[in-house]
């Protein structure tokens, strides 16, 4: 589902639309983990959180003619770390009504941009993240493998009739 | 729009609905009164280029369906930037394929005839031309054209005093005011006042004071 964002090959480094990717999905409680006391100054808004909907469009089989698949509701905000004006600009587009998700996701991004605490952020906030999403991506192959039917087993049952009713 | 662009944007509203309330209200008293100064509340934080009257006019006025054309001295600065960040619009390659037109104080004003003017049937089809002007004034003033203003919101005759309009905007004007249905409406802006010519106002009688 998130694979061209995810795998982002072993030695490439991580580039912003990769942690922008994971921040957009981290939980609230994560976000405020890994951001510490860094969470709790005001924002500098250059847009207040605001929710709307976007319309998602897809193909059937990723080649068939597109089509209005639904609507989904999104969260976007922009904001700038610091008090003046020379502090980095943060952007977070998140799922759902969460205004703080937002807010902490925009600031994460703000300052993922500061090479001085990149480092630091990667191991504190995105690690997590990373592993959060791998659990729920795992648990969601689990659970989709337990429902999986060998049609292969099926076919070699009938296999014998099958050469008896052409002879 | 790039990541540097965004570094550079300022914020907008303090307050987005009765902010931009206040600057309607405004745009909507220059028009029903052409050629009065109508004050520009000062409700939005600013780019670094432009008058700030103009800037909050179209930061009220426009949206992700209209297309700006800003003058050379405003396109590729961090005000065309901040427009298009907080409203969602998009750049006009040229006048002509704009509804919005922002015009600096020093540029060359593009011919209004060219712009779009819409069609008999739908006369709001065209375009509104935000000019900045170096000074606006209801009395006469030196070194300024003098108009005199009549038509539709004006009880008897309105003067208004312009220094920064090309020579033969009146000519123009008046080519302008002929296609009426369709037509350009114009707001004239200084730094902290608007005054608005909507497409059914007359200029008449010009001096040179």
């Amino acid at each position: 589902m998130f694979h061209a964002f995810d795998n982002t090959g072993p030695n490439k480094p991580l580039q912003r639309p990769d942690w922008m990717a994971l921040l957009a999905r981290a939980p609230l409680a994560l976000l405020e983990q890994g951001l510490d006391q860094q969470s709790a100054t005001e924002p500098n808004w250059l847009r207040r959180p605001e929710t709307g909907l976007y319309m998602v469009q897809a193909r059937a089989g990723g080649t068939g003619e597109r089509f209005n698949l639904g609507e989904l509701t999104v969260t976007r905000c922009a904001l700038r770390a610091g008090a003046d004006d020379s502090g980095l600009v943060g952007v977070a587009y998140v799922l759902g009504r969460d205004h703080r998700q937002a807010q902490l996701a925009a600031l994460a991004d703000a300052l993922l941009q500061d090479p001085v605490q990149h480092e630091a952020l990667d191991a504190k906030l995105l690690q997590p993240v990373r592993k959060h999403l791998a659990t729920l991506q795992a648990q969601r192959a689990a659970r989709a493998a337990a429902t999986k039917v060998d049609f292969f087993t099926v076919a070699r049952e009938v296999d014998g009739i099958d050469e008896e009713d052409d002879a | 729009m790039k990541a540097q662009d965004l570094q550079q944007v300022r914020p907008a509203f303090h307050d987005p609905a009765l902010g931009s309330q206040a600057v309607f209200r405004a745009a909507l008293n220059a028009l029903s009164h052409p050629g009065r100064l109508n004050h520009m509340p000062r409700v939005t934080e600013l780019p670094s280029h432009g008058h700030g009257s103009a800037a909050a006019l179209l930061l009220a006025m426009v949206d992700s369906d209209c297309a700006v054309w800003f003058s050379p001295a405003l396109a590729n600065t961090d005000t065309a930037a901040w427009l298009r960040f907080h409203t969602g619009c998009s750049w006009a390659a040229s006048p002509d394929l704009a509804r919005f037109l922002w015009v600096a104080t020093g540029d060359a004003l593009p011919a209004l005839n060219t712009l779009a003017m819409g069609s008999d049937e739908y006369p709001d089809q065209s375009a509104t031309v935000v000019i900045e002007v170096n000074a606006l004034s209801e009395n006469a003033a030196q070194g300024t054209s003098a108009f005199n203003l009549r038509g539709p919101g004006i009880a008897d005759m309105q003067s208004l005093s312009v220094r920064g309009l090309p020579q033969d905007f009146v000519e123009q004007w008046e080519v302008n005011h002929q296609a009426f249905p369709r037509g350009v409406d114009v707001f004239l802006t200084t730094v902290t006042h608007i005054a608005g010519l909507p497409r059914s106002t007359r200029i008449g009688a010009t001096q040179e004071a």
